[in-house]
């Protein structure tokens, strides 16, 4: 199959199908500034998708959870190889993500004989002093792309431009909004992103269509919301939400 | 579930890649005329909040003075610290190596390494010491202090060279000054007032007379030196985290309490 370029091209096309066909109904990941740092939300059936890399750094993954664990283990275990190597203030996103996990996610898809990671990663990284807060998604192919202030992922590509358009649209500097607020505004960004699938594919639905696709979706995931806290006095800056902090926007929301 | 199956294990992973050398036991002529640098007196203290534990400032290579004001004491993690005695290279880098390792394991198993995990890994860096510290240069003989929130008591651990592992219940004291003030703090917990009922001040006071005879005996342990403005280096482990006992604070205590007997 190797040494016939068009089969290898085919070849790729068939899984870069195979990949999106698989991710497709994934529930998408927010992103978004704070006025104490940064924000990720999505939703979740059960298992945990946000995740702390290191001190500054969070990890988000769409896709299969066998795949998603692989890669939070490799880019884990870079991380603190870097720390140890040479010092905490050596570990950066751009170095994780140009010379570690793209090229691993890269590989694994150009290697037509093994399986490719079935994932899309969004990572994120606390500027601690300056608020230059930063996102990085990578693609199941390795491909990645930065991203400032708002980022989001997805499994349909198309629901990407409508989440951030969302977050961009809302009135409020975003490194302003209180963590409520910028929850709320993630929050409703994400069902916008997510609704198309539910209901057919029309591109910009009303504030009662998302009130009631949110109310159903929330009757059957959980939010999953995880700051990156330049407050916190700990090294380590990132903190998973407690139910108790989501609960009050899961009623305004569930409506029970 | 083994480590080949997890991958939790940050020395193993070190290993994989080719960047956790391990010390082998080589030619004992070798090291020979090689004198190394020794960082001396720490003790570690029970009071009624948790623990208090202080190291003296200088580190020493045969009768030269290295360093005044080196840290014996280092934060692990938000719970923890390690005191050193002993070879300060190969003792900042086990420091370093524990830290990564339970941030390493928090962040990849999503749960905190216990306690017990905690003071195993301790032991093994020690063995993984050994040869070093065989050939005379590299022993490091740690006290590791912790607040213990299940028991609701701070708990001081100590090692000897091969890594075993014990647990004193009042107080520890380690390196070559200690032999000069364990039999005095035996002496005040025993018949004096016990250690571990003593509130911070109390308790901050004594570990400060004690690093002052240690001083006084030992030429290795560096004392208070208001000339050159050194003072004893003190963290606290409690309920509320690890802190750093501020400078100011230790030398009011010189100021006041410790030096009344020049007015007297």
């Amino acid at each position: 199959m190797l040494e016939d370029p068009y089969r290898w091209v085919e070849a790729i096309r068939n899984r870069r199908e195979y990949v999106d066909d698989q991710l497709k109904t994934a529930s998408p990941v927010v992103g978004c500034t704070y006025q104490d740092g940064l924000l990720l939300l999505t939703t979740t059936p059960g298992p945990r998708k946000l995740f702390e890399v290191y001190n500054q750094l969070a990890f988000a993954a769409i896709g299969h959870p066998a795949d998603i664990e692989k890669l939070r283990k490799a880019v884990i275990d870079i991380a603190h190889l870097e720390a140890f190597n040479l010092s905490a203030s050596d570990v950066s996103l751009h170095r994780l993500v140009h010379f570690g996990i793209g090229p691993l996610v890269k590989s694994a898809f150009d290697e037509i004989f093994r399986s490719p990671y079935l994932a899309r990663v969004l990572v994120a990284e606390l500027d601690p002093s300056q608020g230059q807060e930063c996102f990085f998604t990578v693609d199941a192919d390795g491909s990645f792309a930065s991203h400032r202030d708002v980022v989001a992922m997805s499994g349909l590509a198309a629901a990407q431009p409508v989440i951030v358009d969302q977050l961009n649209a809302a009135t409020g500097d975003l490194h302003k909004l209180t963590l409520e607020a910028a929850l709320d505004r993630a929050l409703n960004a994400w069902a916008h992103g997510h609704l198309p699938l539910a209901d057919g594919d029309h591109p910009a639905p009303d504030d009662d269509t998302v009130r009631q696709f949110l109310s159903t979706a929330l009757s059957t995931a959980r939010i999953e919301a995880a700051v990156l806290d330049r407050t916190m006095p700990t090294k380590s800056k990132f903190r998973l939400l407690s139910a108790a902090e989501i609960e009050p926007l899961r009623l305004r929301y569930a409506g029970r | 579930m083994t480590d080949a199956v997890t991958g939790t294990d940050f020395i193993a992973l070190l290993r994989e890649h080719g960047q956790w050398p391990q010390a082998r036991l080589g030619d004992p002529s070798a090291t020979l005329g090689l004198e190394s640098t020794e960082a001396t007196t720490i003790l570690a203290v029970r009071y009624r909040d948790g623990v208090l534990v202080a190291g003296d400032r200088r580190a020493t290579m045969g009768n030269t003075v290295v360093y005044d004001r080196a840290d014996k004491v280092l934060m692990v993690d938000d719970r923890s610290v390690i005191a050193i005695a002993g070879s300060p290279a190969n003792a900042y880098e086990i420091v370093r190596m524990l830290e990564m390792s339970f941030q390493h394991y928090r962040r990849s198993q999503l749960q905190e390494l216990s306690l017990e995990g905690k003071l195993r890994t301790l032991s093994r860096l020690l063995r993984e010491n050994l040869p070093m510290a065989l050939q005379g240069i590299g022993a490091v003989i740690p006290i590791y202090a912790t607040y213990d929130e299940a028991d609701v008591t701070g708990k001081i651990f100590f090692y000897d060279m091969l890594g075993a592992q014990f647990e004193s219940v009042d107080f520890c004291t380690t390196g070559s000054g200690s032999t000069m003030i364990r039999g005095a703090l035996y002496y005040h917990n025993r018949w004096d007032v016990p250690l571990s009922q003593m509130d911070e001040g109390q308790s901050l006071e004594l570990i400060l007379k004690m690093l002052e005879t240690a001083a006084e005996f030992d030429t290795a342990t560096g004392g208070f030196r208001p000339i050159a403005n050194v003072f004893p280096q003190v963290m606290r482990v409690n309920a509320a985290g690890i802190s750093s006992i501020e400078e100011s604070v230790l030398e009011s205590l010189y100021e006041t309490r410790l030096s009344q007997r020049r007015q007297g």
